[in-house]
């Protein structure tokens, strides 16, 4: 129905393709849950190499939008552009296949399994007739922790050894081993202690240093700020704020979230 | 590593030393230390194959996170089925195949029901522990009925036979098929969808394991297994009866829990699970030999089990301090 219209207006306002600096670009998105509006046509860019903080409150949208880019919703209404060119996201393999890889805390691993089985769940390097090839599991997964400033000795350490930091490494280390383009973190500091919360970020800018973008969703904005380069804040299902690092503050921004808009 | 830190690493060390143990006390306290007499070994490794065989599967089961406690009606109703197919003249290797079929697509039943409906596995098959049991009942009128197969000598050998004259048949299968599930569970990527699918569903799924179709295949692999020891139990008591296998679904847990393997799954090996076999039906034959009335078994199982699983819980904090894989 309104698809059509919105496919037409597009093409009038930017002919041929859209801007190719983007490396996601997410255009008039709604959603809705029965009754409840959840978001009400957000646009959403992430540029290449990009550390991206998504604020806002509790119910703000951020999960939602979030996870329709990552293939666990389809929107309501609204395009997904990925390197310029249009996507349909219908499960989270569209989204894998792209690049697109989502880490959240609790859901990432299997505790009393080891780290090397953690990150190649189930894309296990095998050498015949599907047998495990432990050897290049071990090695890759040393290798991939140590790039992101992780160093462990013992691949075959259960996750549940490890500190929460730690865990979010190996979490992290495996989006990076399976080439992602967009990492998607969901509140990757929550329920960490302040050592273990500068690690992550560590991680964070590690990730990036490899090429990779990373949207960062979280309530803490002393840690985002630290990272993030832009700042996107979500307010009851609507974008109210899209600013650069250089334009505001820690103070700026709880601001902007607690009355809910741009002073 | 010292000793202690050796045996927390391979706990299926400790199990090994438990059935050790308990190996020593029997031969010591028999009558003419008849324990080890090579009688009894071979009734041993004979008989008490059935249930290790079957335990094997339970494991890997409840590895996966779920568990079966309808293994025993199962093993009853195929041993009814291939009775009836071989009652009919049909060509015995095809009974079997039959047999193994039914058995894995009962098992196969338990895990669509299981993953689909989304009901505790526990409720599944206690469902289909009164299910089948009730059914063989019904279809047999709980009589008892011979079965002669001594007509098809190749057949016996395959499943009550010796190997060069001494070792049982019975247990060379369960030896083969612990090889050939321990490979699976520990070094082949199924068993990482296993073990990752039974330590945290959520996970496994959100990192594209088709969690449902690996509970399913542990389910089935487990109702083959039952199907085939249900034909090789037949062959060896030559009657089938309707009281077949029962009350082994608890003890196939026992033995895993014995074993190392934790009940929420996740946890566990097949060299654990193997030796936690062996514990559990030696307990039962040292009694017998050793004339200690029937029902001390059931009291020493409580023991062995509690105790068993508290040394698991104090080992696992151990170990996790530690790292290193479970062997």
């Amino acid at each position: 129905m309104d698809s059509s219209k919105l496919e037409a207006g597009r093409n009038d306002t930017s002919p041929g393709k859209r801007d190719e600096d983007y490396l996601v670009e997410m255009v008039d998105i709604h959603k809705w849950f029965g009754k409840v509006y959840a978001l009400r046509g957000v646009n959403f860019e992430v540029r290449e190499k990009e550390i991206i903080g998504l604020v806002g409150d509790n119910g703000a949208g951020k999960s939602t939008l979030i996870k329709i880019l990552s293939g666990f919703h389809p929107a309501d209404r609204g395009e997904i552009y990925f390197t310029g060119k249009k996507v349909h996201i219908h499960n989270p393999k569209d989204a894998k296949k792209l690049g697109i890889e989502t880490v959240y805390q609790e859901q990432a691993l299997a505790p009393h399994v080891s780290i090397s089985r953690n990150i190649f769940m189930g894309r296990e390097p095998t050498t015949h007739l599907g047998f495990l090839n432990k050897k290049v599991m071990d090695r890759e997964s040393l290798d991939t922790l140590s790039k992101i400033g992780l160093v462990l000795t013992n691949p075959e350490t259960p996750v549940e050894a490890l500190s929460g930091g730690q865990r979010q490494g190996v979490a992290i280390a495996r989006v990076l081993y399976f080439e992602a383009k967009l990492v998607i973190l969901d509140e990757p500091t929550i329920a960490l202690s302040v050592k273990e919360s500068r690690q992550v970020m560590e991680f964070i800018k590690q990730l990036r240093a490899e090429g990779i973008s990373v949207v960062f969703i979280t309530h803490n904005i002393y840690h985002v700020y630290q990272i993030a380069e832009r700042f996107v804040i979500l307010a009851h299902g609507e974008k109210i704020g899209d600013i650069k690092k250089e334009d505001t503050s820690v103070d700026h921004l709880s601001e902007i979230i607690t009355n809910g808009r741009v002073a | 590593m010292s000793i202690l830190n050796y045996f927390i690493r391979f706990r299926s060390l400790s199990v090994f030393s438990v059935f050790l143990l308990l190996c020593i006390v029997f031969t010591l306290f028999s009558p003419q230390h008849r324990f080890m007499s090579k009688e009894n070994i071979e009734v041993f490794l004979a008989l008490g194959a059935e249930f290790n065989i079957m335990a094997l599967a339970v494991g890997m089961l409840m590895i996966c996170g779920e568990f079966d406690l309808s293994v025993g009606s199962i093993l009853v109703f195929c041993s009814f089925i291939f009775l009836k197919l071989f009652d009919t003249g049909m060509n015995v290797f095809l009974a079997i195949f039959a047999t193994l079929s039914i058995g894995a697509l009962i098992g196969l039943l338990n895990g669509v029901i299981t993953t689909k409906a989304g009901i505790p596995s526990f409720i599944t098959t206690l469902g289909g522990m009164l299910f089948w049991r009730g059914l063989t009942l019904l279809l047999s009128k709980g009589l008892q009925k011979p079965l002669d197969t001594s007509q098809y000598p190749l057949f016996n050998k395959i499943f009550t036979g010796t190997f060069g004259g001494v070792v049982p048949v019975q247990f060379l299968w369960f030896l083969s098929i612990a090889l050939v599930l321990g490979s699976l569970i520990q070094f082949h990527k199924f068993g990482n969808w296993v073990f990752t699918t039974g330590d945290n569903k959520q996970a496994a799924k959100a990192m594209g394991i088709n969690t449902d179709m690996t509970k399913m295949a542990c389910f089935a692999t487990l109702g083959l297994i039952c199907s085939f020891v249900a034909i090789m139990q037949l062959v060896r008591v030559g009657t089938f009866t309707s009281r077949a296998g029962d009350g082994w679904e608890l003890r196939a847990i026992a033995a895993s829990v014995v074993g190392g393997t934790a009940l929420s799954g996740g946890i566990g090996s097949m060299a654990g699970i193997f030796w936690g076999a062996l514990t559990i039906s030696i307990i039962e034959n040292g009694l017998v030999v050793m004339r200690i009335p029937y029902y001390w078994t059931f009291v020493i199982f409580g023991v062995v089990i509690v105790s068993s699983v508290i040394i698991s819980f104090v080992m696992e904090q151990k170990r996790v301090t530690m790292g290193g894989e479970r062997y």
